[in-house]
């Protein structure tokens, strides 16, 4: 079970990652937070002083001064108030993205430090896509309990020592704005989640129907079947369906919070008959009764945008902020620095692996030695656990039964940098990175800047530039989205070997390619695997039997065991899987 | 509604709602403009009562005087508060009436494109813009207009107010004033460049977060270990998009600000211009307090909600270029009919001379391709990558027709055939067939849409394809939604759901039957099942196999080698690999291995 983070962890952790961020940018965010409450609260104050001061000098003619002064005051006021707000806000938003990438950097340090194997964990994989919109919400979170603290807590306790000091019954002004607007916030919390529960899953369903009348993965399809007027009838029915759940679900919306509307406006009725009271009972001054009727609809709009607004988005957003936080707690790997050679031998002992979350092994009763400077092909039907053996021989995930050795060292004990200095590959889902050629190929060995290699990769990648296709040969970007070209499946194909080729390596991984490539580009490949792995270990994995006959030695792994493993020659005197397999696909190639 | 083919300008703003929902639309108009009118009418009001109490203090009047303009204050507050809802009720009506309206006849648009739009990125781009922006950009258009109009009645109700007080007021401000303004909505324009060029950055670097993060690329950045490397970049290109962003904003700031701080300062310039009026008693205290109140209110108006509503039309009005343009795309006349009743004779069909280049491109596709089918064979199309064979398909079932030579089917050229013909010709296994989130028997029913859901053939589909063990799998059997779209929806594997595509394929009664490469994904073994079973499943039909791995074609009849978009070897297996050509150069690369 996963443990259940308190609200105090969560502000905690989060405050801690702040300050350390940027401590200057958030002490300046605080003071001009003050200074614009205190600024938006004294708006009432000018206006008052500027007021008493006309019905003053009508009453009595000559008293001219304090008119200019306190017009003065007033204009100053508010213009500081416009220029603060501002400035508040832009700052919080210069925070904000300062911020954002700070913690950017934070998560992608902690994804390359991760266990692979968390990917693979659904558990956690909620956790890690939603990190970053987790972090996003993190941010809005702590700056808005910020901003509370230093600019809507200012403002208010002003409002209260000024109405108070006008009269301490009006001080009761701000109950009447606050009580009605946090009975609102906490109904409509409560209701509307479950509203728009209701309506989700038919606007899913819309959503669906058009996908199947428009987008490319259904489009030719769709048109060529005929089944658009299929699709268009299931359409409009959801269409209907949808309208009707979303019209009574906002009436019901509406419906309450016109009640809860109704409970802000005797709010505020009350808040005016107060002031309405001292003004006829002459407790009051004409003045302030016109600057404080105006701010009445301040007082509110305020109070709305940090129950309402505020509160409504951080509730919103309080599931990913838990994701983000439980994200930075995963379990990262650790292990000694100190580097093995990867020249020795890689033993399985007794080797099992179990997905997480899975109920079977995918691999059991593994015993297996991957001589130094052998051939090995893997071999074996879809699914038989091919590509899970690889990862725990690279050291990429560990073995939830038994040990892998590497150096006679097991692979739980070694650090990332350790374990897989010396490994490279070229894999089943190669990247197509969206960089340069250059970077695409280099990005295998990124402490290595070396011209000379990178040549040498390509040349035994056999890839031209030839500015047909690379139109500013190492720096064409591979992107069409970012300006660059696009490859074709065999060119991309290319720059993955080249990549392998290019990392230093005594141990090579090469995993046969699943992207759709003809039978001459499929057998040049072949070649040049041949030619990476001469000298090196080098693990080859592959559906075309063929191929593997110039591995050294072949494993036959069937639904997750090793059911034979020897030679070519041996494999094909005994009867098997490997020979049923071999003699299937030989077949079509019979004369 | 139909999307109708013209220039969208701003008044469409207004008229797309109108036609979504005019009662909705009407409504929230009228209110608006009342809205607009509030404010002056909360001075007058505001000052009869302020007047009427300081009589009362200055012993001039009664009490009781004052409790009808307290009333109308009172009112006014509760419209103004209580009106929202009603508005927002009837904004549910505007969105439901832009769905039903609008959106469908995009979709509908969509759907009957001409088929070169779909593959063309930027048109995509511009397609899934229309139908997904279409509701914000349009309604919030059509809102912050009304609020530009709103304001536009607020402030001219109280230079109205402020004209019957003192005449030479408001000339003297908007003369000042105006100019001003001008200035800073112009400023509003640079804005929108930087924005493009922020996102190009922000795109950099939203990609490469994704490689850091990314299940998919988990492998290569453990054993590379670029993480550090890459984070470096990252941070570049973040950083790059964020200098920008800031400089964006501080101009966007300073506008805004720059606005409201006129608006103060014009307020101010007013309260002098009346200072003299009230102490000469010109006008009254209570006039003059309200109507400073109000003006003052205004640099609220025009800070944030004027800036918001300029921001908002730009971007529908960006919106409505996008709009423009879609309405232009070329749709393909009956591209959305169903196939023909009656089954056509197939006899042949045949390429002479066929030339292809995608539109917007210069490379020849096809180039003087020609090749004839004949009824009741099985042929096979092979070629290394990029040689043009799913073209061909994508020709023959009509989906470009831009090509020069001719496609005769059955003698006729293939162009004089209206879609809903061609539909009943052929049957296309795509190597990415449709995942149909809907029940099974629908799945395969949607093969013969004409003949639709007969249990009995389809329980036959089932049977010889062995769908039995899914079947009886699903809770409610044949009628179980497939996918989680709808409740009790249930996921089925990659394997199972390309049988029940191939129930889809055999419930179809098209005389040619067309089998585009099944996707690598599958390894040899279950690709030559895929074949066999294929070839079972089509006795008696016409099919054409394509295919870039050789050894199952040998089942073809026929096989035709394509290279460089044009024919170059056509014969039996056995007679190609005599002929010694390409195709027998990529056999032996193959069988190389296996001997």
């Amino acid at each position: 079970m996963r443990e259940k983070l308190g609200l105090a962890t969560i502000f905690k952790g989060l405050a801690d990652i702040i300050w350390r961020a940027v401590p200057s940018l958030v002490t300046t965010h605080a003071l001009v937070g003050i200074v614009h409450g205190i600024f938006t609260g004294l708006g009432a104050v000018a206006f008052q002083r500027f007021f008493d001061a006309v019905t003053e000098a009508v009453a009595v003619p000559g008293a001219l001064a304090a008119v200019y002064w306190s017009l003065a005051f007033l204009c100053f006021v508010h213009i500081g108030k416009e220029v603060l707000n501002g400035v508040h806000n832009f700052i919080s938003n210069v925070l904000l993205m300062k911020l954002n990438g700070y913690v950017n950097l934070q998560i992608h340090a902690k994804a390359s430090r991760m266990e692979p194997i968390a990917f693979e964990n659904g558990e956690f994989l909620d956790d890690i896509n939603k990190a970053r919109e987790g972090a996003q919400n993190s941010l809005v979170l702590i700056l808005i309990s910020s901003t509370i603290f230093t600019f809507y807590l200012p403002y208010f306790i002003f409002m209260a020592v000024y109405l108070y000091s006008l009269k301490p019954s009006l001080a009761l002004a701000l109950v009447l704005v606050f009580v009605p607007t946090a009975i609102t916030q906490f109904i409509r919390s409560a209701v509307f989640a479950r509203l728009e529960d209701q309506v989700a899953p038919k606007r899913r369903e819309f959503d669906y129907y058009e996908r199947c009348l428009v987008h490319r993965e259904y489009f030719k399809e769709t048109r060529q079947l005929g089944a658009v007027s299929f699709f268009r009838r299931l359409y409009f029915t959801a269409l209907r369906l949808l309208q009707r759940e979303t019209w009574r679900a906002e009436l019901r919306t509406n419906l309450i919070e016109l009640g809860m509307n109704l409970v802000s406006f005797a709010g505020y009725g009350g808040v005016l008959y107060l002031l309405v009271t001292s003004l006829f009972r002459g407790e009051i001054s004409v003045g302030s009764f016109a600057a404080v009727f105006a701010s009445v609809g301040t007082m509110f709009s305020i109070m709305e945008e940090i129950l309402v607004r505020h509160f409504g988005e951080i509730s919103k957003g309080m599931g990913t902020v838990r994701n983000f936080i439980r994200f930075l707690n995963l379990a990262e790997r650790k292990g000694d620095v100190a580097a093995v050679a990867r020249s020795g031998d890689i033993v399985l002992k007794d080797v099992s692996f179990t997905y997480p979350g899975a109920e079977e092994p995918s691999l059991r009763g593994i015993n297996l030695t991957v001589r130094s400077g052998e051939t090995l092909a893997i071999v074996g039907p879809n699914g038989a656990g091919k590509s899970t053996l690889v990862r725990l021989l690279t050291g990429l995930y560990l073995p939830t039964g038994g040990e892998v050795l590497v150096d006679g060292v097991s692979t739980k004990e070694l650090a990332p940098q350790a374990l897989y200095e010396g490994v490279s590959g070229v894999f089943q889902k190669y990247q197509r990175y969206q960089m340069t050629l250059k970077e695409n190929v280099m990005i295998s060995d990124t402490a290595s800047n070396s011209d000379a290699d990178f040549k040498a990769a390509l040349t035994k990648a056999e890839l031209d530039l030839d500015p047909g296709t690379f139109p500013v040969g190492a720096e064409t970007m591979l992107s069409r989205e970012f300006d660059g070209v696009d490859l074709s499946g065999g060119q991309w194909q290319r720059v993955a070997v080249a990549r392998g080729f290019y990392r230093q390596h005594n141990l090579i991984i090469l995993d046969e390619p699943t992207a759709a490539i003809d039978p001459l580009e499929e057998t040049r490949i072949y070649k040049q695997f041949e030619e990476m792995s001469r000298n090196k270990t080098s693990i080859l994995v592959t559906h075309r039997l063929g191929s593997a006959r110039v591995a050294d030695r072949i494993v036959v792994l069937d639904n997750g065991e090793i059911s034979a493993v020897g030679t070519h020659a041996e494999l094909m005197d005994t009867p098997g899987l490997y020979q049923e397999m071999y003699r299937a696909q030989a077949q079509w190639y019979a004369s | 509604m139909e999307i109708r083919e013209k220039e969208y300008g701003i008044l469409d703003l207004l008229a797309i709602p109108f036609r979504c929902n005019w009662a909705a639309a009407g409504f929230i108009l009228l209110q608006r403009v009342l809205l607009g009118l509030v404010p002056t009418v909360q001075v007058i009001a505001t000052a009869a009562f302020i007047d009427g109490v300081l009589d009362v203090y200055w012993g001039k009047g009664e009490l009781a005087d004052v409790y009808g303009s307290l009333l109308v204050m009172v009112a006014l507050v509760a419209y103004n508060r209580l009106i929202w809802r009603a508005l927002s009720l009837a904004g549910v009506r505007l969105d439901m009436g832009y769905q039903a309206g609008v959106r469908t006849a995009v979709t509908a648009k969509r759907s009957r494109l001409a088929y070169h739009h779909i593959e063309d990125a930027e048109t995509w781009d511009l397609l899934n813009r229309v139908s997904n922006d279409g509701q914000t950009q349009i309604l919030g258009g059509f809102n912050s207009l009304l609020t530009l109009g709103s304001s536009i009645i607020h402030i001219s109700g109280l230079v109205v107010l402020l004209f019957s007080q003192v005449w030479w007021a408001p000339l003297l401000i908007l003369a000042f004033s105006i100019p001003l303004f001008a200035l800073g909505i112009k400023g509003g324009r640079a804005t929108y460049e930087v924005n493009r060029e922020v996102s190009k950055y922000r795109r950099r670097h939203e990609y490469l977060g994704e490689v850091l993060l990314s299940r998919e690329a988990v492998e290569e950045r453990a054993l590379f270990g670029y993480g550090e490397a890459l984070n470096e970049k990252w941070n570049e290109f973040y950083e790059k998009a964020r200098v920008k962003q800031y400089q964006t904003q501080r101009k966007w700031y300073i506008r805004m600000k720059t606005g409201s701080v006129i608006t103060a300062i014009t307020s101010f310039l007013i309260v002098l211009v009346l200072l003299n009026p009230v102490l000469t008693g010109v006008i009254s205290v209570g006039m003059f307090i309200s109507l400073v109140n109000a003006v003052f209110g205004l640099v609220q108006v025009m800070s944030w909600d004027f800036t918001m509503v300029m921001d908002q039309l730009a971007r529908s009005r960006e919106f409505l270029k996008d709009l423009t343009e879609f309405a232009k795309l070329e749709e393909t006349p009956g591209a959305v009919e169903l196939p023909a009743r009656v089954i056509p004779e197939f006899s042949t069909l045949e390429f002479k001379d066929v030339c292809f280049s995608y539109p917007g491109t210069e490379k020849m596709v096809l180039d003087k391709l020609s090749f004839r089918l004949d009824a009741g064979r099985n042929y096979a199309f092979v070629g290394v990558n990029g040689a043009g064979k799913t073209t061909i398909i994508k020709l023959m079932t009509g989906l470009y027709q831009n090509y020069s030579g001719e496609i005769l089917l059955n003698g006729r050229e293939l162009r004089t055939y209206s879609p809903s013909e061609l539909k009943a010709f052929f049957n296309v296994f795509y190597q990415d067939f449709s995942r149909y989130y809907i029940p099974l028997g629908d799945n395969i029913a949607l093969g013969d849409v004409n003949h639709g859901y007969d249990l009995t053939q389809i329980e036959e589909v089932v049977a010889q394809l062995d769908l039995d063990d899914v079947v009886s799998k699903l809770p409610e059997g044949l009628d179980t939604p497939l996918g989680r779209i709808k409740e009790g929806g249930q996921d089925i594997s990659g394997g199972e759901w390309q049988r029940v595509a191939m129930g889809r394929a055999m419930y179809n009664p098209a005389p040619v039957r067309i089998l585009d490469e099944p996707t690598a994904a599958l390894d040899p073994i279950a690709e030559s099942r895929l074949y066999q079973q294929f070839e079972q499943i089509s006795q008696g039909k016409t099919t054409v196999l394509i295919s870039h791995r050789l050894g199952s074609t040998k089942l073809a009849d026929h096989i035709f080698v394509i290279d460089g978009g044009t024919l170059a070897e056509a014969g039996s297996h056995g007679e190609l690999m005599e002929q010694g050509g390409l195709y027998r150069e990529m056999y032996e690369s193959q069988r190389g291995w296996y001997s």
